[in-house]
């Protein structure tokens, strides 16, 4: 049975875009085909990651990692276990260097591709470590992409991508893949609008409780 | 001018501290007030993502470490320095906990990448990252950052092209 490691790369819990994706992707996985762990980043650490954990990426077939854009690059505890990782490698643990690396990276921003160098920030790291690099899905305007993803029809190309990486890890294959970009069903005025909105209205409230 | 200065201290290099003496040395010469910051792994704790620092209490961090004194102060600073090795192309964990609270004035931003075994693919990425999408190429926050400027350093002569550089912010 294949191994796979399906890493959360977001602190926000229950409110992250970054969970919802992860699940979707997750249920295109059969439970009986593969033997799946689930990792989350932490805020607090003593010392670094567990090595349980590390173990865990270690002994993977296939990792798909699905995080937050943060600052253009990759959230800071998501880093911290990519560090942490690496030193364990590094210090002579065995690990898997044909397992296939899936990333799934959303952002605010309503251009999918303002993610593009996070994804070259895990392509180098791949090939630091001679990890079979598979391809990025990378959303724009993720928040709004799950507050819509019941919609029927909306978002096929969003449902495509998760069944290419259900397939291409059933498959195993080691051929060269182009990334996906997903844009939001909302056109750009709109969204930067409500995200006006919405910034307004947080500031209003913030001044009301000062007063 | 008021400056701040935030390393990363767990993965200082002679190369790092080297070019980090001679910024203080320039800054100082010119009678420039600079704030050093030496952040270890304790010290930084992860951007949660919750934000609170932009809506609930701006500017200040649910987490109280050593990060949100820097936040709380950041635009008292004329100049926020970061330094910090260059890992896949991404700032080390430490400092990019810094950057994802918001610690860095808006008014200048000085990232300086360091490491010996630095790519060129790796290089490319960092500077990418660091600038690419600032200023007028953030649709989202046209402009909030002014200024963004990005340095990597593998050797002692990027040093010295870095600190002739640094000369002319002061």
């Amino acid at each position: 049975m294949k191994n796979i490691c399906l890493i959360n790369g977001s602190l926000r819990g229950k409110e992250a875009s970054s969970l919802a994706f992860l699940e979707d992707v997750n249920r295109k996985l059969s439970d009986t085909e593969y033997n799946k762990t689930f990792l989350t980043v932490r805020a607090r650490l003593k010392g670094g990651y567990p090595e349980d954990m590390l173990q865990s990426m270690a002994g993977a077939d296939s990792i798909i990692m699905v995080f937050p854009l943060f600052s253009y690059g990759l959230p800071g505890a998501l880093m911290r276990f990519l560090e942490d990782y690496y030193r364990y490698i590094q210090a002579g643990n065995g690990y898997n260097k044909d397992a296939g690396v899936y990333i799934i990276v959303n952002c605010g921003f309503p251009r999918p591709r303002t993610i593009a160098e996070a994804v070259r920030v895990i392509k180098n790291f791949c090939r630091r470590l001679s990890l079979n690099w598979r391809f990025a899905v990378c959303i724009g305007s993720g928040p709004v992409v799950v507050a819509v993803k019941k919609v029927p029809f909306l978002h096929m190309k969003l449902k495509k991508a998760y069944a290419e990486i259900a397939s291409d890890i059933k498959s195993g294959d080691r051929g060269t893949r182009g990334d996906y970009f997903i844009k939001p069903i909302l056109p750009e005025p709109i969204i930067l609008m409500i995200k006006n909105r919405y910034e307004k209205k947080m500031r209003l409230a913030d001044e009301k409780s000062e007063r | 001018m008021n400056a701040i200065f935030l390393v990363d201290k767990d993965s200082k290099t002679e190369l790092s501290e080297a070019l980090k003496t001679r910024i203080l040395e320039i800054v100082n010469e010119k009678g420039h007030n600079i704030e050093m910051v030496e952040l270890g792994r304790g010290d930084s704790s992860p951007c949660l993502g919750c934000f609170s620092c932009l809506t609930k209490h701006p500017g200040e961090c649910v987490n109280k470490d050593m990060l949100n004194e820097v936040k709380k102060n950041a635009q008292k600073y004329g100049m926020t320095i970061y330094m910090t090795p260059v890992i896949f192309g991404h700032f080390s964990s430490t400092i990019k906990n810094a950057i994802d609270k918001g610690t860095g004035s808006h008014n200048l931003q000085v990232i300086i990448g360091y490491g010996g075994d630095i790519d060129d693919e790796e290089e490319s990425t960092f500077i990418d990252l660091a600038v690419k999408h600032r200023g007028s190429a953030d649709i989202v926050h046209p402009g909030m950052d002014k200024q963004v400027d990005v340095y990597i350093t593998r050797s002692i002569e990027d040093n010295t092209a870095i600190c002739e550089a640094f000369k002319s912010y002061l």
